[in-house]
């Protein structure tokens, strides 16, 4: 796993709160419930600060934010470079 | 509409869509009209004619506007549905997407390419077809299009009233209601044509489609707009599109006073000039003065002036606005202080010098608009005089003619041609003073409490997230009256190992202030309240998620 991941998963860890669960880059976060709505602006920001990317948030699906593999992937697909 | 739309200067920019700081586009008049035309024509290809409504679900930008303008130019009847996005709940969008559709019976739903495939089966086509949205072209020539023959009491388009909870319901407005609304507004706020309006607002809102789009196309001012998620996730860019720009106006809801200085790092503050703004018009939510006074001290020294910050009292009901405060003065809004015991037990206001003790403030969305009546009604229908809390009802020559294909819903809302907003408030010395919604109203005791103001009071205390508060009345069937419960959420978890203390700095602080004891406080980690649009906290969801976490609350109500 990338450090880059291991960044995105701790974050993930501390917006759920349950200290004993463990995540990797394939858990299910939204369809399992695991975070609501709210969490994905801040796990939006936190991914645009991991990748230096910009990400038009208009062009992010919640199915987008599923798992953190597919955040880095939709990162990559819509983000764009900052100055 | 459209003629206003027709007889604006072709090289005149009218929206600039802001993307990021290197990704801007901007139409002028001209590029616009022929935009629109286009979509007309498209339109027009797909069956669309006269008195038909449109059903538009795309992404804020210049093509939805542009083919919100195109079904007008055929006299059909465009509406504006939220597109779906990361925050919103699947579950409750697909809800109100299958509701909304149904009951607009609309010849086309026009989506864009990205529409999510999963939500497609929510929408309710019934013989409506749809239509994926096209490339608005600029190439060629205007193109003359017969005029549709609309008279002036023809429905112009639909906007849905804002509802948190519930289908929102689709307010049918004439071009004759929406034009009277326009003359007014910009008469009070001193429109001209230098003017330059700023816009995070979604489209699908009155405070978004009115004050950010129709009013500059029919007043020929530029606006520049961003999506509200950008805006959510770097409030920032506000303060850097009024620097860019030099914007002079914008409407916003209260939160937007607090939450653009709490995001934007205090060191960056000196990098913007917010000199140009004439009114920044705090609107939709209850206004409260120190919202407002949070912005101004953090942006004073980028040249903001006091006299720009303003409030107005509107709805889609009304077309907008009901209310604006007196731009020309020099302090912005009027803030009176009551006494806070005669205004819970005897609904009434009776003014005590600022800062007495348990005075409470409240401050002025200022005065009627022309042509705009205003009654303050008690529950019993009584008409009440100047300074007593009741629920505001209104009349004007730009009244809606009711809620699309729901004449149930709009039989309860207009009354002897009055129209009840369902809003607390009172009305002293020509201004009006909103003080909340009449479903929220706690009466406890027989005294009225408003959560609003037991919330400005938990979050003052240093341990709680300012804003992630909410009080509720549970009812208590052993005293036959409700109880007061809040929720609060602590800055940081660890604080909850304090929970004990906070707990009772808290419930002194209420009991000292407001007279009243709060049975239970729930201290919760962050982020548990749930939140509603950009922020706020949503009172119903976080009810229904505090009842369901704590089902012994739910078991005595």
């Amino acid at each position: 796993m990338t450090p880059e991941a291991q960044q995105m998963i701790d974050q993930v860890a501390k917006l759920i709160r349950k200290p004993n669960l463990q995540i990797d880059e394939n858990t299910p976060l939204v369809s399992s419930g695991l975070i609501d709505s709210m969490a994905l602006v801040d796990l939006l920001i936190k991914l645009e600060d991991i990748t230096h990317l910009r990400i038009p948030a208009g062009k992010v699906q919640p199915k987008d934010m599923n798992t953190v593999a597919l955040m880095f992937a939709t990162a990559q697909r819509v983000g764009k470079p900052r100055k | 509409m459209v003629d206003a739309l027709l007889s604006a200067p072709s090289d005149r920019p009218f929206v600039t869509a802001w993307i990021d700081e290197d990704e801007q586009e901007t139409a002028t008049f001209g590029e616009f009209r022929r935009m629109a035309q286009t979509q007309a024509l498209l339109l027009k290809d797909n069956g669309v004619s006269v008195g038909d409504r449109v059903v538009l679900i795309m992404p804020q930008g210049i093509p939805l506007m542009a083919t919100f303008v195109g079904a007008m130019l055929l006299g059909a009847v465009p509406a504006i549905l939220a597109y779906p996005n990361f925050k919103v709940e699947p579950s409750k969008y697909r809800f109100g997407l299958a509701g909304v559709t149904a009951n607009l019976h609309a010849r086309v739903v026009v989506i864009d390419n990205e529409f999510p495939d999963d939500l497609l089966g929510h929408v309710s086509l019934g013989d409506a077809r749809l239509l994926r949205a096209a490339e608005a072209g600029v190439s060629g020539g205007e193109v003359d299009l017969p005029d549709p023959g609309n008279g002036p009491d023809s429905l112009a388009f639909i906007q849905h009233s804002a509802g948190t909870t519930g289908l929102q319901k689709g307010v049918a407005l004439t071009h004759a209601a929406v034009l009277r609304h326009l003359e007014h507004l910009s008469a009070v706020l001193s429109i001209d044509e230098r003017d330059i309006v700023y816009s995070w607002l979604p489209l699908y809102h009155d405070m978004g489609l009115i004050a950010c789009f129709i009013l500059p196309m029919v007043c020929h001012l530029h606006v520049v707009m961003q999506s509200p998620l950008d805006w959510v996730m770097h409030p920032d860019t506000m303060l850097q599109i009024f620097t860019d720009y030099k914007c002079s106006l914008a409407w916003l809801p209260n939160f937007t006073f607090q939450f653009v200085p709490r995001r934007t790092p205090k060191e960056r503050w000196s990098n913007f000039d917010m000199s140009s703004a004439r009114a920044l018009i705090n609107c939709s939510e209850p206004v409260r003065a120190s919202s407002m006074n949070e912005f101004c001290s953090a942006f004073a020294p980028c040249g903001l002036k006091q006299s720009a910050l303003q409030s107005s009292y509107a709805m889609a009901e009304n077309v907008f606005a009901v209310t604006q405060s007196g731009i020309h003065g020099k302090a912005g809004p009027e803030v009176i202080w009551a006494d806070g015991q005669r205004f819970r037990a005897e609904h009434f206001i009776a003014q005590v010098p600022e800062g007495s003790p348990g005075a409470i403030a409240f401050t002025s969305s200022g005065e009627l608009l022309p042509n705009n009546r205003m009654q303050i009604v008690s529950d019993s229908g009584e008409v009440l005089s100047g300074g007593y809390v009741g629920e505001i009802a209104i009349q004007s020559d730009s009244l809606f003619e009711g809620y699309y294909n729901r004449p149930d819903l709009t039989e309860r809302a207009i009354r002897d041609g009055w129209y009840y907003t369902g809003d607390l408030g009172f009305y002293l010395d020509d201004e009006l003073y909103v003080v909340g919604r009449k479903k929220d109203l706690l009466i406890i005791g027989g005294e009225n409490i408003y959560p609003q103001d037991i919330e400005e009071i938990v979050c003052s205390h240093a341990a709680i997230h300012d804003g992630r508060a909410i009080a509720l009345g549970v009812f208590n069937p052993d005293l036959g009256t409700e109880d007061i419960v809040v929720v609060a959420e602590v800055e940081k978890d660890e604080l909850l190992r304090q929970a004990d203390e906070i707990e009772r700095e808290i419930r002194s602080s209420v009991v000292a202030n407001m007279g009243v004891a709060v049975r239970t406080i729930f201290l919760k980690p962050p982020k548990w309240i749930v939140k509603s649009t950009a922020g706020k906290a949503a009172r119903s969801t976080t009810r229904e998620k505090l009842l369901k976490e704590h089902p012994e609350l739910a078991g005595e109500s």
